[in-house]
């Protein structure tokens, strides 16, 4: 592969700002939950691309197992979520203002 | 021009384009696949950096079942009308922007700094991915990272667990004069 | 054959003598209530029981060749601390041996006269306690061996006083005079405590056979005059000498008894007795003695005068107290110690006997003390009366009684050592003492009754008169078996803590007795003539030479004196210090730090926001933060 590495990681590290400025510039919970996972996946691609730089595989395995939490997170997430729009009527984070000082 | 050079070059702006697309959507069924795009291109991604294991699996797993976990909720809590895109919080936005971009002008120097831009992956890769990519893998996995295997094999039963908790509505049994009560009113 | 002469064992009973009056004030203190009457009987048989010990005791010591007569008592190891150290110690000397036997007997007959006097206080037990309580602390003054439990003596004698002024604090005249008792005593104790510490400093130690054995060696004169200056301070306070002696006439507000016992007898001439105990520094620095004299010549003549002005029977006799100790510190001025202590004795006797004596009419006369008010209660009350002549006679330094040879040998002293000067004021000192006693014993025993409380006054009890009598005789005898001779039985007694007597020549010995006698007779007859003959408006007279007695009469307006100079800007500044300094100041200083960290607190709580999305941008703002700082170090 005549790509350099270093080519993978910026991207890797745009995709995860992309991320972060959705979680910080976007209201509706879900939406956010979303960019969440535009980061892990960016911190995968990342773990994947210097997996094949040192020849070892233990960048996919560790990828592989933030694949599954990821799953297992995204699940109790969105039960959450569902949960807290049962009881409030929105999944609009600024009203969940309660622990204002 | 090598195979792979093309892919990276075409799929690369397609990932970015698609991010800054889930961004700035209003809908968020919009949003939502926008980010499946965006997990194809990752997909591709770890095709030429040979996972491909990891290709199937991010698919599978990523944009098969996470993200259409994401749509089953969006369209059932029915929040997939517009969201107000005014920001009122003190300089959320500027700094945020400003944030941002430093932290990936970080990330371009730190990469300077260690691995530089010139380095190709080396080769010698066939090597490790010796019957395939998915026996090294299985190797790996159950030889050197088995007791994590098995902790995250509780933690998905822990999670599904936990959704059931979480997603239950609360009714209380029904009391015996209410069962008579009841009988007595349906004919 | 072992020749050492065995201490008798008796003398290790010495603790017992302040420590009986002590547990009977603490059983007075605690059972009053329910001893009644009783209580009265229990202190005064403690007082009595320490007399009866004491002249044991003193018997015991005179049994002693003279240079053994020194007995020390170590009780326990008060403070220790480093190399200083102080000890419980008690020591039975002849000049702590003296002052046992007046404080315990005078003080024994002030408590029995007290049983019929304070008859239907409601406080009765309480009195006594602190009565007690009082000779307690007395005797550990006199009986102490180091500075340091003197000192206990002293402040406690000065609290028990304050205590009995105040003693009918419902009246608030009562507890205004114990407070000024106690604050002006207190400026004295204070330099008498710096002096202490001076004396701690440069000897080491406050053990009396240290400082006192040969001061010489160890200090120079300069030091010597300070420390000495600074005790005396201290004496001039308790001693009620000018200018401190403000609170004395002030004092006749608490019970007679009390007048009686503390200040007459007991108290005021503990500075008398802190000074020839310490006799040896002032020596040393020959200045404090010439203080000593100066202000003892002063406050003698300043306080006759005062007497001579006074028309409340108790008053007068406050002055006349301020003024005998005027005399009796001219004499150790004079290195004539034991005529200090001669006179300590035989004004004991008589003034204690005067002061009940007043008790006695004022008792008869429905509480009067206005002289104006009384007239003819010799006939009235004869035994008070009479007794009452007989120390009035005393002071005045009549031959045979105590008084003459007390004064006469004073200004003896003063001639043969060629002090014209101190003789001849010295001398109109005792002409004022007698005019002023005289006056007083004309006024309230002789001459026409001058109102109806005095027509119709009653005699005092058996349990008052008694101790009057006994007084009486003390009064006579007292020089004829003390001192009839500057050379006399008490000198030669005193002579091992006081020294040889004063020598000198001058006007031989009878010459000067007959100028004395001869003065204090025609004095007498004067005050007889214009104050008990009726034939002189003695009333009129003192109106054309207003305003001098008025001023007399306030003690030379030295009270109002005070009061601007120190009291009421000493109101000012506790009024500051309370409104403005603490209210304002200190107060505004804490609300104002609280508000402070309110208003910070207030500013620091508006980044809670409350907005998740802004907490993650405080993440983001970190973890950037973080790299960059990373980033420069690699």
């Amino acid at each position: 592969m005549r790509t350099p590495i270093a080519y993978f990681i910026v991207l890797s590290g745009v995709l995860f700002t992309l991320g972060t400025l959705g979680v910080l510039l976007r209201k509706n919970a879900l939406l956010i939950f979303m960019s969440v996972e535009l980061q892990l996946n960016a911190v995968n691609l990342a773990l994947v691309a210097f997996s094949r730089m040192h020849l070892a595989l233990d960048g996919q395995v560790l990828a592989f197992f933030s694949m599954v939490v990821a799953a297992a997170e995204v699940v109790v997430g969105l039960a959450i979520i569902v949960a807290v729009y049962r009881r409030r009527g929105t999944v609009d984070v600024d009203e969940a203002r309660g622990l204002a000082g | 021009m090598p195979l792979d050079n093309v892919v990276f070059w075409v799929f690369a702006p397609i990932s970015v384009a698609s991010a800054i697309g889930m961004l700035l959507m209003r809908n968020a069924v919009h949003a939502a696949l926008f980010l499946v795009v965006n997990f194809f291109c990752l997909a591709v991604f770890y095709l030429i950096l040979d996972a491909p294991f990891l290709f199937a699996v991010q698919i599978i797993v990523y944009a098969g079942a996470i993200m259409v976990l994401f749509l089953f909720v969006i369209m059932l809590l029915g929040v997939d009308r517009g969201d107000d895109l005014r920001e009122r919080l003190f300089a959320q936005r500027p700094l945020a922007l400003a944030l941002g971009a430093g932290f990936v002008i970080e990330i371009v120097l730190a990469v300077r700094a260690g691995i530089g831009f010139a380095t190709k992956a080396p080769a010698g890769f066939d090597a490790v991915n010796d019957p395939g990519n998915t026996q090294a893998i299985a190797k790996v996995l159950f030889r050197d990272y088995f007791f994590p295997f098995e902790a995250t094999s509780i933690l998905l039963i822990i999670a599904a667990v936990a959704a059931m908790v979480l997603g239950q509505r609360k009714t209380r049994a029904v009391t015996q004069a209410e069962l008579e009560a009841m009988e007595t009113t349906t004919p | 054959m072992d020749d050492t002469i065995s201490i008798p064992s008796l003398l290790q009973l010495l603790w017992l003598i302040p420590a009986i009056p002590l547990v009977a004030s603490a059983v007075d203190l605690f059972a009053g209530k329910k001893l009644g009457r009783f209580a009265g009987v229990v202190a005064s048989a403690a007082v009595g029981v320490s007399f009866l010990l004491s002249l044991r005791l003193v018997a015991d010591l005179v049994s002693l060749p003279v240079e053994l007569r020194s007995y020390p008592q170590h009780l326990f190891d008060w403070i220790s601390v480093g190399r200083f150290s102080v000890g419980a110690d008690l020591r039975l000397d002849v000049l702590s041996a003296t002052m046992i036997l007046v404080i315990t007997g005078i003080g024994f007959l002030i408590h029995v006269y007290a049983i019929g006097y304070m008859e239907g206080d409601p406080r009765y037990g309480r009195f006594f306690a602190y009565l007690n309580l009082f000779v307690f602390f007395m005797l550990l003054l006199v009986l102490a061996d180091n500075y340091l439990l003197l000192y206990v003596g002293w402040e406690g004698v000065g609290l028990c006083s304050y205590l009995l002024i105040g003693f009918w604090f419902e009246k608030i005249e009562n507890a205004t005079a114990a407070k000024k008792a106690f604050v002006t005593t207190r400026i004295g104790d204070t330099a008498m405590l710096i002096g202490l510490a001076l004396i701690v400093s440069k000897f080491g130690t406050l053990d009396f056979d240290a400082v006192l054995g040969a001061p010489g060696d160890t200090i120079a004169k300069g030091t010597a005059t300070a420390i000495s200056l600074l005790l005396f301070a201290g004496a001039i306070g308790k001693s009620a000498q000018v200018p401190l002696h403000v609170w004395l006439p002030d004092a006749m507000a608490g019970p007679t008894p009390v007048s009686a016992l503390i200040h007459a007898a007991t108290m005021v001439t503990a500075g008398v007795y802190l000074v020839v105990r310490s006799a040896p520094l002032f020596e040393l620095s020959g200045v404090a003695l010439t203080v000593v004299l100066i202000v003892g010549l002063v406050t003698a003549l300043f306080a006759a005068t005062c007497a001579l002005a006074q028309d409340d029977i108790k008053r007068v006799l406050a002055y006349s107290t301020i003024s005998q100790l005027g005399f009796m510190f001219m004499a150790a001025g004079m290195r004539f110690y034991t005529g200090a202590m001669f006179m300590l004795v035989a004004h004991a006797f008589y003034k204690a006997l005067m002061f009940l004596g007043a008790g006695s009419v004022m008792h008869g006369m429905h509480e009067e003390t206005d002289l104006q008010r009384m007239g003819g209660l010799i006939r009235r009350m004869p035994i008070t009366g009479w007794t009452f002549v007989i120390g009035a006679l005393t002071l005045a330094g009549i031959w045979p009684l105590a008084g003459f040879f007390a004064k006469d040998q004073i200004l003896e002293i003063a001639n043969h050592t060629g002090r014209t000067w101190i003789y001849l004021l010295g001398t109109l000192g005792a002409l004022l003492s007698a005019l002023y006693i005289g006056r007083l014993v004309f006024l309230a025993f002789f001459g026409a009754p001058r109102s109806d409380e005095a027509r119709h006054a009653h005699g005092s009890p058996a349990i008052m008169t008694v101790p009057l009598v006994v007084l009486a005789a003390g009064a006579v005898l007292a020089g004829l078996l003390l001192s009839t001779s500057a050379e006399g039985t008490l000198a030669r007694f005193l002579e091992p803590i006081t020294g040889p007597v004063p020598h000198g020549e001058g006007l031989s010995t009878l010459a000067l007795s007959v100028i004395a006698t001869a003065i204090a007779l025609s004095a007498l007859a004067v005050a007889s003539w214009i104050y008990a003959s009726g034939r002189v408006d003695w009333l009129g007279f003192r109106e054309r030479l207003q305003p001098l007695p008025r001023a007399a009469a306030s003690g030379w307006y030295v009270d109002h004196a005070y009061s601007t100079l120190f009291v009421k800007p000493g109101i000012s500044a506790a009024r500051f210090s309370a409104e403005v300094f603490d209210s304002k100041g200190v107060d505004g200083l804490v609300n104002g730090v609280g508000g402070g960290v309110r208003r910070l607190a207030a500013a620091g709580r508006r980044i809670q926001t409350g907005f998740v999305r802004s907490y993650a941008l405080g993440f983001f703002l970190g973890a950037v933060g973080v790299l960059v700082w990373l980033g420069t170090r690699l």
